[in-house]
């Protein structure tokens, strides 16, 4: 069970700002810096943190879908990083992605069994009356009745077109799905409709998941692990259960604490952090969260901290927390 | 306590091409002076409709009817729109949801700032520049005096949010209403937030009516809840009943169907199918077609209003005479 499919070391991914009269790159946005975690088969690891942290970033470097800066990424012991154009080609039948909004990630001039059957051909596997069945078989998976392949997705809901959206990201039976905030743009009775279809899924294909949200009290329900990103890095990754009872990097309390309860009677301790999370561009020195921190202290400004391991399985990055 | 808000079988009814969309459908409410009120639903059950309503910001082709909607016993309907201009922002005020698109970008946030002041409350260009400034300060919002001059692009969402209720707040309204003040913003902003309107709302004492679809926010905000669905209002009562004893099939798949972050749980109760269309209501009870209680008389009549306990009410059939006669 414990194999890991995907094993990230020192992932980046740097955007260049350009100015001047030759448009010359005058800085850098470190939108993922440094990133190293390891997803093991079937689990669901669950990517936590603001906007503008990196999360979606990194799941689209992942995949090569934008071009990395740096690092590596093996899947089943290949550097997804180094493969040519061919080779990529084929691991995309392995590795795929649901993207956040159904309304702009579906071709609104092609009907619903293009769109789920157009990867069937682009690859080569099934033409005609298989990819046809194929289709329908997907349709069906997802929630859909066999007959909607012929709609176009302005004829479906937000919470039908992103089970378009899943059924076209699993029909090439891939091992691996990025999901980039699959739900953060339905209402909350449709979100438990996708997510439980997604945890159903998983168990059918045995998929592996990194599930992208914001949405704390989701990721822990779908996850296995999760990892915390602030500024572009990892600041905490571990089990989910512990991450929840256990929060040990300042930032994750913090951010665990902002989440309203349902609960009027609730007499939880609220951390309430000052000011907003600093540009990507101009990140401080020393830890990125010490200016936000409550327990800041000189080494935080001057030193980053490296991701270190306390508990077995529990990795963060913070100077004042021990070991032990 | 006395009323301030009294809303009285309020329609809105939007008349387009494909025909009437009834956003809301015959609500009423009160609500009572220091008080907050919240206002729970998915996207499109009319709760944002219904305030803008009582604002009377509702325009072509957009139609408000109610039997009364009374603001300290002033009809606001029969009001003149030069009475009305002098009520909203002064007597009422508005959050909007999202703080990128409701500022205005070709104006600093002192000049939108001071408009407010300088129309409401008669205050020269120095004295409401100091009011304005002292408004920020009141917000939470650092370097006041240079943000003053500032446009709304050089701040961030959270500050934005800030400025817009330093906006809103600046001429102490009778009534705030905060349309999901929060929902565009990340949760530790949110927090911020949260805290700050709290904190104002015992300060100024306003009442609040705050909308949001996420019912934790709510919880944290609110003494007394609605929740409506399709335009009608479903269930009315004190957060903590509604919390822990909901009555409604809707409110409590509403409340499954979001996991807890102190909670685990197997698998989400969900509810199944989608909010029907407009334009295309199912009769009888619009909860109908994905209730899981769905009796024969749900599907031919509206449920009326049953009282569970004072101050608890439901529209459901379930509570009613005839329905539990049916059930048994």
């Amino acid at each position: 069970m414990n194999e890991s499919i995907l094993q990230l070391e020192n992932v980046k991914k740097y955007f260049p700002i350009r100015g001047g009269v030759f448009s010359r790159i005058i800085g850098q946005v470190k939108a993922v810096d440094d990133v190293s975690f390891k997803i093991n088969k079937g689990e669901t690891l669950g990517l936590v943190g603001e906007s503008g942290c990196g999360k979606s970033t990194l799941g689209r470097t992942i995949l090569k879908l934008l071009d990395p800066s740096g690092g590596r990424v093996y899947y089943k012991g290949n550097n997804i990083f180094e493969t040519d154009k061919n080779e990529l080609r084929l691991l995309r039948r392995e590795l795929q992605i649901i993207f956040q909004d159904p309304f702009s990630s579906l071709n609104p001039r092609l009907n619903v069994g293009e769109i789920i059957g157009e990867s069937l051909e682009i690859h080569g596997i099934a033409t005609g009356k298989e990819k046809q069945e194929r289709v329908e078989y997907m349709l069906d998976v997802c929630g859909l009745a066999p007959h909607h392949h012929r709609r176009y997705p302005h004829e479906f809901s937000g919470g039908q077109r992103q089970r378009v959206g899943i059924a076209r990201a699993l029909t090439l039976n891939p091992d691996f799905v990025v999901a980039d905030e699959p739900i953060s743009s339905l209402d909350v009775s449709i979100q438990a409709q996708i997510v439980n279809l997604m945890e159903d899924l998983q168990d059918k294909f045995g998929l592996t998941y990194l599930f992208i949200s914001h949405d704390l009290s989701m990721v822990r329900h779908i996850s296995d692990n999760v990892a915390v990103m602030y500024l572009g890095k990892v600041v905490e990754i571990c089990e989910k259960k512990e991450l929840y009872q256990n929060p040990l990097h300042p930032y994750t309390q913090a951010l665990l604490s902002a989440v309203p309860v349902l609960d009027p009677d609730s007499k939880l301790e609220r951390i309430i952090l000052s000011g907003d999370v600093p540009s990507p561009a101009d990140p401080p020195p020393g830890c990125n969260f010490n200016p936000r921190c409550r327990y800041a202290e000189k080494r935080c400004r001057q030193e980053e901290p490296e991701l270190r391991e306390i508990n077995s399985g529990h990795f963060v990055s913070c100077h004042l927390v021990q070991e032990g | 306590m006395s009323e301030l808000l009294q809303v009285k079988n309020l329609y809105t009814r939007f008349h387009t091409e494909d025909g009437v969309v009834p956003a809301v459908n015959g609500i009423s409410f009160n609500l009572n002076r220091g008080e907050s009120l919240g206002i729970v639903g998915e996207s499109g059950c009319g709760k944002s409709v219904a305030c803008l309503s009582i604002m009377r910001l509702i325009g072509h082709p957009g139609k408000v009817e109610a039997e009364a909607m009374l603001l300290d016993g002033v009809e606001l309907q029969s009001l003149s729109e030069k009475k009305m201009r002098s009520i909203r922002g002064n007597d009422m005020a508005f959050i909007f949801q999202e703080p990128m698109t409701s500022l205005n970008p070709v104006y600093t946030i002192g000049f939108q700032l001071q408009e407010a002041i300088r129309l409401h409350q008669g205050l020269d260009k120095k004295q409401s520049q100091d009011k304005s400034i002292e408004m920020l300060k009141l917000v939470g919002i650092p370097r006041a005096e240079k943000v003053f001059h500032e446009y709304p692009h050089s701040l961030s969402g959270g500050m934005r949010q800030r400025a817009m209720i330093a906006m809103a707040l600046s001429c102490e309204p009778k009534i705030l209403f905060a349309d999901e003040p929060t929902t565009a913003l990340d949760v530790t902003i949110q927090a911020q937030i949260l805290e700050l309107m709290r904190d104002l709302k015992e300060r100024i004492n306003t009442s609040i009516i705050f909308i949001s679809h996420d019912l934790g926010v709510i919880s944290e905000m609110v003494e007394r809840v609605i929740v409506m669905y399709c335009g009608s209002i479903i269930e009315d009562t004190d957060i903590s009943s509604l919390v822990k004893d909901p009555k409604h099939p809707y409110t409590i798949g509403l409340i499954n169907s979001k996991p807890q972050i102190n909670v685990d749980l197997e698998k989400l109760d969900s509810i199944p199918g989608a909010v029907p269309n407009p334009l295309n209501m199912p009769g009888g009870c619009p909860y109908h077609p994905r209730c899981n209680k769905v009796m024969d008389i749900c599907k031919e009549k509206f449920p009326e209003k049953q009282t569970i306990s004072d101050g608890h009410h439901v529209s459901c059939w379930l509570f009613s005479k005839q329905g539990r006669e049916i059930k048994s």
